[in-house]
């Protein structure tokens, strides 16, 4: 990584036209991974992505250039033209570094480059097996083994110098479940912020039977029908309910410029009391934990909603800016190629008051979401729509029969009153959260819950 | 360090490890972009990286790696990974270097644009002036901005094949929120050109939606008639496009495997892939060197061909239709679903009663290739004595995207293209269904 001296040198160049602050992100990572189809490893990835990006603010003006090139040359060069588009004026500036080591909460036993390829391919192999030999209508398994060693390093005008280091390791398997004519497919994606030795708390067969198990339900399953209704929606991957309806509505990206339905709420009451929600990304070994942000603020726990009022909003160095609060070490980006915004890192509804068997016996006539696949919102009118991978129907209190191919649509500010009645059974799933500052390692939360009334996007009959 | 210097320190390295089949993938792009939020300029970023993808033939298997460092160290190391991986493959696929086409298709070269940050940030606030000169509920948030980038790709492998390809592209966005008391709506438009005669017409499309859509009521859960609007519909298109991949059809992900030649949409259906489209980003050769060419995949409801690369191609006793990716994946250029012959009023006054559908969201999510099923988050217009009425939101479509083809009944005569960041494009005109499921209230 870059040295002290060079990034001096650098960001003295870059605050030299009347900056108020600069930065420098360095990031390395080396992605690996494996793919497997029709039973055979099918094709390895390996990439080194290299390259830096250079920041500077003049108030709430920023300029953001990256550059490939991490000679000393090509770091001044892309320096001096962040110099050249912030301001007019001439300034001598020297710049002291002081380096920082924050503890690391993730440390890694085993690195996957440590790992002989056999064992990796070996438990892609169990995972996709297990799957495959679930049911004899299983006619395909893909599978893939993610790993990632990302290396970073910030330094700033502040005299921030600081290089951090953290792996995740995902698995994935989709298997696909044929009848004749049709398909369903079933998916399970189990990730940690660890090495391999993240398979001593996850059994790839048992990751393989639950893809296959997914699939085979689906097969089975009649359109979802259509209309609003109650829906109790499962824990683990279920959280990402809040992720849509809620948590992106609360990150400075939007709120900082007024363009969020959450924007100025602070204290008020936004949420049915019965939820509480947290952005964690300190939880040691979770698949959104990081040491420090991408702006190198140490990662922190916020509790965003508390008893449903807003306490707390998730914000980077600009939205601090713009916004006039402190940082939260919520600043996020997938790579050098990105300028960094405020992200989600680990969001959950916390555990309830509520019974799961009373959450279920409560609803007549609804639907329960067994699974939950991805979504999207627009933070401005808070409208979003996520996808139920397994679904049943509830009639009189009782998990009846599977449906397929639903949706569940609303609006945050809506649905935040709805959620009435909160379980125990608080379970995290493993995603990756698409926005501005490109793809990132997100865990989303919750205990099983209910939603009071909701559309459920299905297909009525004709 | 330039190309030719890591191509030499690659090819010494390939050589010295007896390879005999190996390519180079190298990409450099350059990019700026302004943009501006209120009536003032608040952001400006500008990036340049360069890439190498290296891939070669050991014991008959392919391994692939790739870096953005360019140290010698790491150059080296870039053959040994690659061969290292080749190892672990145990796939029958056969996977080959290509010598190279007899001809290329000599293409229209859209010459890489000169980045003026000057004109640039001019006209970044000339759309944000006119926004805000279109009307008094513009509200905060409200974003527009110029960009311009070029890429360079240079292909080159052990048969002395070397391709080169370069394009470049000028665009602007503008994002528009609108405030009416406690409700809000948004409106978005891109487009490309670099100056306000190109691109000051998103200015008033994106203000125009916005304000459309102020109002928006509730629609009754049932079954209506429908016209996607051609954007959508090409959204769709894409999100389904791996089901015409040959790569995804013979390893049973695709419900069209063994459809060729067999009817699979409406007669009014029409779907084409061509790398030359006046006005696109064209290319002459494919991920894998082969020469590209322009064809009809469904013709009036029959599926022609699936889209191949040389793999699949070989697999299938074929040839290659010049649709390959860098590993060996299937690329898109300009897929499109042809213009019929309806005007707009023709399809409003089919589909009176019904919705227009003008956006769908979340498709990521709610729509599965694997079985064609989607349900979608959408809004648009009611469809009041063949005209366009009330504004609706918050309701589903929900269907099959294969029975969708069937569906199809009528398809109007312009065809809506996207912005591209690369050589693919989707395309489709609007569409009009005449029954579909919408869940609402």
């Amino acid at each position: 990584m870059l040295n002290k001296h060079l990034c001096s040198e650098v960001l003295a160049v870059a605050m030299s036209t009347g900056a108020d602050f600069a930065e420098i992100y360095q990031e390395l990572t080396r992605n690996n991974s494996i793919h497997l189809i029709d039973g055979k490893i099918d094709s390895v990835g390996d990439n080194v992505l290299s390259g830096v990006g250079i920041r500077a603010f003049l108030g709430t003006r920023t300029v953001y250039a990256t550059t490939t090139d991490i000679t000393r040359e090509g770091l001044l060069r892309c320096a001096a033209g962040v110099a050249d588009a912030i301001g007019q004026s001439k300034k001598e500036v020297s710049i002291h570094l002081t380096e920082r080591i924050f503890p690391n909460a993730h440390p890694v036993r085993r690195l996957p480059g440590d790992v002989a390829v056999k064992e990796r391919t070996d438990i892609l192999k169990e995972a996709c097996t297990a799957a495959k030999e679930y049911d004899e209508k299983i006619s395909q398994v893909q599978g893939s083994l993610f790993s990632v060693d990302h290396t970073i390093l910030v330094a700033n005008s502040e005299e921030l110098y600081t290089v951090d280091r953290h792996l995740r390791t995902r698995l994935t398997v989709s298997a696909v479940a044929s009848d004749g004519g049709e398909n369903q497919s079933g998916f399970v994606g189990p990730g940690r912020a660890m090495g391999m030795e993240m398979f001593e708390f996850i059994d790839p067969k048992a990751a393989g039977k639950e893809a296959a198990r997914v699939a085979m339900t689906n097969l089975r399953a009649d359109y979802c029908p259509a209309g609003q209704m109650p829906v109790a929606i499962e824990n683990g991957f279920g959280g990402v309910i809040f992720h849509e309806a809620c948590g992106h509505s609360l990150e400075a990206t939007s709120v900082a410029i007024g363009a969020s339905q959450m924007a100025g709420k602070l204290g008020q009451k936004i949420a049915n009391e019965k939820v509480t929600a947290i952005d964690d990304g300190t939880l040691p070994g979770e698949w959104g934990s990081i040491n420090v942000d991408d702006e190198g603020h140490p990662s922190q726990r916020n509790v965003l909603i508390e008893n449903g009022v807003l306490k707390s909003y998730m914000i980077d160095r600009l939205g601090s800016r713009r916004m006039n609060m402190p940082m939260t070490g919520n600043s996020r980006r997938q790579g050098y190629a990105y300028e960094p915004t405020s992200r989600m890192t680990n969001t959950y509804i916390a555990n309830g008051s509520d019974k799961n068997e009373d959450i279920i016996s409560s609803i007549e006539y609804g639907l329960y979401a067994a699974k939950m696949g991805g979504g999207s919102v627009h933070p401005l009118t808070g409208a979003f729509n996520f996808s139920v991978t397994e679904g049943y129907i509830i009639r009189n209190g009782k998990i009846c029969e599977p449906v397929r191919g639903a949706s569940l649509i609303g609006t945050g500010s809506q649905i935040l009153q709805d959620i009435d009645m909160v379980g125990q059974n608080l379970e995290m799933g493993q995603g990756m959260c698409g926005s501005r500052s490109g793809s990132v390692a997100t865990n989303v939360g919750q205990p099983l819950i209910r939603v009071s009334n909701i559309t459920v996007g299905g297909r009525s009959k004709s | 360090m330039k190309f030719e210097s890591m191509k030499e320190i690659i090819v010494r390295a390939a050589k010295e490890a007896g390879l005999d089949e190996y390519e180079l993938y190298y990409y450099a792009d350059e990019d700026m972009s302004v943009g501006a939020l209120k009536q003032e300029i608040d952001s400006f970023s500008s990036g340049n990286s360069q890439g190498i993808d290296f891939r070669c033939k050991v014991n008959g298997k392919m391994g692939y790696a790739s870096t953005e460092l360019f140290e010698e160290e790491e150059l080296t190391a870039l053959v040994s990974r690659a061969m290292e991986n080749a190892k672990s493959i145990e796939s029958d696929d056969e996977v080959d270097i290509f010598p190279g086409s007899p001809k290329y298709e000599k293409v229209e070269i859209k010459e890489p644009p000169v980045p003026n940050a000057a004109q640039m940030t001019e006209v970044t606030l000339a759309l944000q002036n006119k926004v805000y000169s279109l009307s008094d509920k513009i509200a905060d948030g409200t974003r527009s901005s110029a960009s311009c980038g070029k890429i360079e790709t240079c292909l080159y492998n052990s048969y002395g094949l070397e391709l080169t390809a370069s394009y470049g592209l000028q665009y602007g966005v503008v994002q528009v929120n609108v405030k009416d008391g406690d409700e809000a709506s948004f409106g978005f438009e891109v487009a490309e050109g670099a100056t306000m005669e190109e691109l000051g017409e998103i200015a008033d499309k994106a203000v125009a939606e916005a304000l459309s859509k102020l109002g928006a009521g509730l629609v009754e859960t049932g079954h209506y008639p429908i016209v996607i609007s051609g954007k959508q519909m090409r959204s769709l298109l894409s999100t389904f496009s791996s089901v015409f991949s040959s790569r995804a059809a013979q390893k049973g992900l695709s419900l069209l495997a063994g459809k060729e030649g067999e009817k699979i949409a409406a007669d009014c259906v029409t779907i084409m892939d061509d790398p030359f489209r006046p006005g696109s980003i064209q290319a002459a050769f494919d991920g894998e060197g082969v020469a590209t060419s322009r064809k009809c995949i469904v013709e009036n409801g029959t599926l022609n061909t699936l889209l191949y690369n040389l793999s699949t191609a070989k697999k299938a006793g074929r040839e290659s239709t010049g649709n390959g990716a860098r590993h060996n994946g299937i690329r898109f250029f300009n897929f499109y679903i042809a213009a019929g012959e309806a005007s707009d009023e023709e399809l409003l006054r089919k589909a009176n009663g019904g919705i227009y559908i003008t956006e769908v969201k979340g498709l990521h999510a709610g729509a599965n290739a694997t079985t064609g099923d989607f349900s979608i988050e959408s809004a648009g217009f009611m469809i009041e004595d063949g005209k366009l009425g009330r504004p609706v939101k918050s309701f589903t479509i929900a269907g099959n995207f294969f029975e969708l083809l069937k569906q199809i009944d009528t398809v109007g005569n312009d065809v809506k293209f996207g912005i591209s960041g690369g050589s693919t494009m989707f395309g489709s005109p609007d569409v009009y269904i005449p029954q579909m499921s919408v869940a609402g209230k």
